[in-house]
């Protein structure tokens, strides 16, 4: 390679390594001041320009989020609900995907095409019935009424689904060989040699639940029932909006799901690329 | 007693019927092999022993039991997959002890089996690994040995040392037949390759186009072929075949070659015509002398012990002859040809073998 190549290219590594920078920079600002407002005095925060950082430094809207609102309560409501669609997306998704893949039985295409074309049916076109059907069983303001319609998840269901197609066929005859039940193939044969795309899989259904914000703040009322993402609407009182209270309850309830981000960054990477490679 | 019998047994797959009505039995202790080239059907019929392709028709006894609806698991069958099937995320003994477990075994005779399997296949060091951690010659003993602690009524191999190299290929080969006649079971074993089904078989069961061509002992498919397709199958190099017509001689028929030259043999037939006629490299003796058929040396490849020799005929047959290894036979000679007469095999036209 001539040394004038060279060039030409460090330059087109250089441009697109600052325009990276740019980008970088634009989409992590809103986060950068959302932390830096919430640890300024609330004068500070309605002032008509920009600081990049606070003037007086204060941790009280911290303390007010932790010891003024029920923000344990949503903790704890935030980790069930999540913990209860994962652990269920994840099982039922995994028996499907396995059903799919690898069981013979009638209408097997059928609801395969169902499940992918399920994808075309946005969640928000059905989030009228979904509220009639929680509201008739009786599940407004309960952790079930949370969880129940945040369970569409067919994007997990054909990961599933190629990530079995993808195993050999002899370990599945080995297993039948070996006297091994469908269940006992799937849990000892199936799933430990998909344990990668289990925990992944688990780990965007905990953060896609986490972060849901529309459904729980149509199903729960209550303030006690309240997901921390619901919560955090709630931090203001009769005077209006305080803007570095309700920054610090934001902060305050994203932790949670950066923390994961920043434990398993290369699984959700993994997750992420999985299910966007996915066509419906 | 007949530890597997196959009575009448017929497989489709859709609209292509892939085994008709083929019937075959497998004594006890016996290994049988079942060779044939590529889509023979010879996978499939081991497939449908093992339950692992369901049998259309017919009736498949396993230990005088009835089998052909029975789940894989509890035909009383091992079965050695050609890429060993060992689950990755098990040791060699969970491995091994993986289908114990399933029939609820108690542990202590889990224990105690798959440690005598361990000792007889010298893989005891190996218990605690991962099949990752093992060489291609150890994954295929653990295969075994996942074979073994079942106690099987009969063992099934599908091509199992197709995915090891030549020299170890050899040393596994020499094993199986050990292990063959230490444990004195039923095995029954596919292959394509000729050497392995010559060297383990009791019995072989040549396959083509999903029919059994023959049924015999190697040394009986290999002396008295009973089609055109099992007489080239077998054999390296292969049977020469020489195009022709037969007539009443006076020991036997006499074959006419496409050049006018006769030979005689003493096979009876009842038809004569249009035959071709067999024999191998081995049954054809060189000679200086005019008598035989004349030919020219195209090639000559020195084996050490014996050499071959590639020869044409005036007709642009070629034929293979062996030689000695001493041979002085050259390229471009020209040589005669002399056929034993007792080892010259006639094929009519549906390709059915006559033999002296």
């Amino acid at each position: 390679m001539t040394s004038g190549r060279l060039q030409k290219l460090n330059l087109f590594g250089g441009i697109i390594t600052v325009f990276t920078l740019i980008c970088a920079i634009i989409w992590a600002f809103p986060i950068y001041w959302g932390i830096v407002s919430s640890l300024k005095p609330e004068d500070e925060v309605v002032r008509p320009y920009i600081e990049l950082w606070p003037e007086t430094l204060t941790f009280d809207h911290y303390w007010f989020a932790l010891t003024e609102t029920q923000i344990g309560r949503w903790y704890i409501n935030s980790i069930v609900t999540a913990l209860g669609v994962t652990v269920l997306t994840v099982s039922t998704s995994m028996f499907a995907g396995y059903a799919i893949s690898q069981l013979r039985f009638p209408f097997r295409r059928t609801l395969y095409w169902l499940i992918l074309a399920s994808f075309m049916v946005p969640t928000q076109v059905l989030i009228i019935n979904h509220f009639v059907l929680v509201a008739n069983m009786g599940l407004l303001n309960s952790w079930a009424g949370i969880i129940l319609p945040q369970l569409i998840h067919p994007v997990v269901i054909i990961v599933y689904k190629q990530f079995f197609d993808q195993v050999p066929k002899d370990f599945r005859e080995a297993a039948a060989m070996d006297n091994a039940s469908e269940f006992g193939t799937l849990f000892k044969v199936y799933m430990p040699m998909n344990w990668g795309v289990t925990t992944a899989l688990a780990i965007v259904s905990f953060i896609w639940s986490w972060n849901a914000f529309l459904w729980p703040f149509l199903a729960v009322t209550k303030n006690e029932m309240m997901t921390i993402t619901v919560g955090i609407t709630q931090v203001s009182d009769a005077f209006g909006v305080y803007y570095a209270r309700q920054l610090a309850a934001a902060v305050l309830a994203g932790f949670p799901v950066a923390f994961a981000y920043l434990l398993f960054q290369r699984r959700v990477t993994t997750a992420i690329t999985l299910s966007a490679g996915i066509k419906g | 007693m007949a530890d597997i019998s196959l009575q009448n047994i017929s497989k489709s797959f859709g609209a292509v019927e892939v085994i008709s009505g083929l019937s075959l039995d497998v004594h006890s202790g016996e290994f049988v092999v079942f060779l044939g080239p590529s889509g023979s059907g010879k996978s499939t019929v081991l497939r449908m022993i093992a339950g692992l392709e369901s049998i259309d028709s017919g009736t498949l006894l396993i230990g005088g039991k009835v089998s052909q609806d029975l789940a894989p698991g509890q035909r009383n069958v091992a079965m050695v997959f050609q890429n060993y099937a060992l689950y990755p995320h098990m040791t060699v003994r969970e491995n091994m002890a993986f289908g114990l477990k399933n029939i609820r075994l108690a542990p202590d005779e889990i224990k105690r089996r798959v440690e005598e399997a361990a000792h007889v296949l010298e893989i005891g060091a190996l218990l605690d690994r991962k099949p990752a951690q093992l060489s291609g010659g150890q994954r295929q003993r653990v295969a075994i040995g996942r074979a073994i602690v079942k106690e099987p009524a009969a063992f099934l191999f599908d091509e199992p040392l197709s995915n090891l190299d030549a020299a170890l290929r050899v040393r596994t080969r020499v094993e199986l037949a050990e292990l063959h006649q230490r444990m004195k079971s039923t095995m029954i074993y596919v292959t394509h390759d000729q050497t392995e089904a010559m060297t383990l078989g009791d019995r072989i069961v040549i396959l083509n186009n999903c029919k059994i061509e023959q049924i015999g002992t190697p040394l009986e498919v290999y002396n008295t072929p009973a089609t055109k397709f099992v007489a080239s199958f077998i054999g390296s190099p292969a049977m020469n075949f020489l195009s022709g017509t037969t007539s009443q001689g006076k020991t036997g028929a006499n074959f006419v070659t496409s050049d006018g030259l006769t030979l005689e043999t003493n096979i009876a037939l009842s038809n004569f015509g249009a035959f071709e006629l067999g024999i191998r490299p081995e049954a054809i003796r060189l000679t200086d002398a005019a008598d035989g058929l004349p030919a020219r040396v195209r090639v000559v490849e020195r084996l050490g012990d014996r050499t071959l020799v590639y020869a044409v005929l005036p007709d642009g047959t070629q034929i293979v002859a062996q030689d000695s290894g001493r041979s002085h036979v050259q390229t471009g000679d020209k040589v005669h040809l002399i056929f034993d007469p007792s080892q010259v095999v006639l094929f009519d036209a549906e390709g059915k073998a006559h033999h002296s």
